[in-house]
């Protein structure tokens, strides 16, 4: 009940926040890049696949690189909005479980980055159909796969969580948004370079991109998922113990 | 109903080395207005910290309403309305969603808000964003988020810190006004005395983490010496009758005697010894000292011990 309550508070913060459009803005400039990559390319080879081709690659890059990067910017800006006026002392001062704010704060996040998600998917389905109009070689690139789509955002969402809750932790933690963005920044740039090692498996920032792999898939969704939970309860605890400034 | 709303015992809190809290046991009785006093760096936000549970003490605890508040912080902290620095809003939202922001973490019904605009005079601007809020209007909004749930107590630090004299004189007027128009009894700490004097009917001085006296504005006075001036043909001799008789005596500038008293009926008795001995007395006047000049005789002593 109270994680509702709270929950709606959370929203009403996110009204006119930057917060809430940069959720249009990053699916926009993946799903522009890769219609400028299908529309600038000279010769599609006879056994492209459309569809194959724009769902994996505009979910790849949004896993690896766009996805991670806004979970920080989201995480940064709404959990700055408590920093900037000492909210938390306000907030904490309430009768209200601190553990809820917190959690509050990690399914909201969860959400926008869930919408974004979404409309990523129906960016690149828009993008694969207006590129049939554009590029006849490509008009019988068949029906699109709904479902496939559907089930590679949701698993790359689901093993976004402990990126969500580490970047949670570190904004609620630290007040400075460089340290936020340093730790994003950080993560994703070591992600790169983590890919191709056998370690990478278990590198947080790269789990989400990890689904795509059969052998990787099993370890990204536990250590995302419910690796997530239990970094979030972790979180409660060392929150419902620290002073608060 | 409990004696007092706040109490607490033994209350401590040190940061590494720094002691900032040091054995406080306050005690903050129902109704009026409490003001807790003392210089910037006295321990007073710390304290009050500890009292709406924002930090731990390293000793003593915190009672509220009768009950201790780290076993019940939710219930008690219900009950409670607080201020502490500068008010906690929201820029990008208006004054009235800065208040339903709060509302709905707790809850509460929609009606308290236009309560709470109108108790503070914010009605008007209620659909402003906060941003173009002058700072007497955030600190009032900021009052009118503590007073949301018509607390039974309100908490407020520093409530005028920052304002220019007009703002501080119409949140004073408010504060003022609160226990009469709301019931609720209000704990206020702050480091200027004129501020508390005008304001509270009970006092706690607090420096460098200890509580040097609570209680009420004339308890603190009538604990002080009455400095007594007098005017007499035979000074030397008035001198030596009363150090006999047991009082300080000092010779003024102009030739005036001062004479420390504990209370004002020792005027009489000193008036009457010195006619007696055969000294005429041509002026006898009391001084009781100002709130400032015990403020500062007991943070000044405090720091010289």
């Amino acid at each position: 009940m109270s994680l509702l309550l709270v929950l709606h508070a959370e929203l009403l913060k996110l009204k006119r926040t930057l917060a809430f459009r940069v959720i249009f803005v990053a699916p926009l400039l993946v799903a522009v890049l890769q219609f400028f990559v299908l529309l600038k390319t000279r010769q599609f080879s006879t056994d492209f696949k459309l569809w194959e081709t724009v769902s994996r690659a505009t979910l790849s890059i949004w896993a690896i690189f766009m996805m991670p990067l806004l979970i920080t910017l989201e995480t940064a800006l709404i959990n700055g909005i408590e920093h900037s006026d000492k909210h938390w002392k306000h907030i904490f001062a309430l009768p209200v479980r601190r553990h809820m704010v917190y959690i509050a704060k990690i399914i909201v996040v969860q959400a926008l980055i869930a919408t974004s998600t979404l409309i990523l998917c129906l960016l690149s389905i828009l993008v694969g159909l207006v590129s049939m109009r554009l590029r006849p070689e490509l008009a019988n690139a068949g029906p699109v796969p709904f479902g496939w789509i559907s089930k590679q955002a949701l698993l790359v969402w689901l093993a976004a969580w402990l990126i969500i809750v580490i970047h949670t932790w570190i904004s609620i933690r630290w007040s400075s948004f460089t340290v936020a963005l340093g730790a994003g920044i950080g993560g994703t740039f070591f992600a790169l370079f983590a890919a191709s090692a056998s370690l990478g498996k278990y590198y947080p920032w790269l789990l989400p991109l990890n689904v795509f792999t059969d052998e990787r898939l099993v370890a990204a969704l536990v250590l995302g998922a419910v690796g997530g939970v239990v970094a979030a309860v972790a979180g409660c605890v060392e929150l419902a113990r620290r002073d608060v400034a | 109903m409990p004696k007092y709303l706040i109490e607490t015992h033994g209350l401590t809190r040190r940061f590494g080395k720094q002691l900032a809290v040091d054995d406080v046991s306050l005690v903050v009785p129902e109704a009026g207005v409490y003001g807790f006093l003392g210089p910037n760096g006295a321990g007073k936000t710390t304290a009050i910290r500890m009292l709406l549970g924002l930090c731990r003490p390293n000793a003593g605890e915190v009672h509220l309403f009768g009950l201790p508040l780290a076993a019940n912080r939710l219930s008690l902290l219900r009950r409670v309305g607080a201020l502490v620095e500068s008010p906690s809003l929201y820029p990008h939202l208006t004054g009235r969603e800065n208040l339903e922001v709060t509302r709905r973490v707790l809850g509460a019904q929609r009606e308290l808000i236009d309560t709470a605009l109108r108790s503070t005079k914010l009605t008007q601007d209620a659909n402003r964003r906060v941003r173009e809020y002058s700072l007497g209007m955030r600190q009032r909004l900021g009052l009118a988020l503590a007073l949301l749930t018509k607390p039974e107590l309100l908490i407020l630090d520093e409530p005028t810190n920052g304002l220019d004299p007009a703002g501080i004189h119409e949140m004073r007027d408010m504060i003022r006004s609160l226990p009469a128009e709301f019931g609720v009894t209000v704990f206020l700490s702050s480091h200027l005395l004129s501020e508390v004097e005008q304001i509270a009917s009970h006092i706690g001085i607090i420096h460098e983490g200890r509580l040097l006296f609570q209680g009420t504005l004339s308890e603190l006075q009538a604990d002080q010496q009455v400095q007594l001036t007098l005017g007499v043909n035979e000074a030397d001799q008035a001198m030596d009758t009363l150090t006999a008789a047991g009082w300080s005596v000092q010779r003024r500038a102009d030739g005036l005697l001062s004479v420390s008293a504990k209370t004002s009926d020792e005027a009489v008795r000193i008036n009457k010894l010195l006619v007696e001995q055969g000294i005429e007395v041509f002026h006898l006047s009391l001084v009781r000292a100002s709130l400032e000049d015990i403020f500062l005789t007991l943070t000044g002593e405090r720091r010289a011990a």
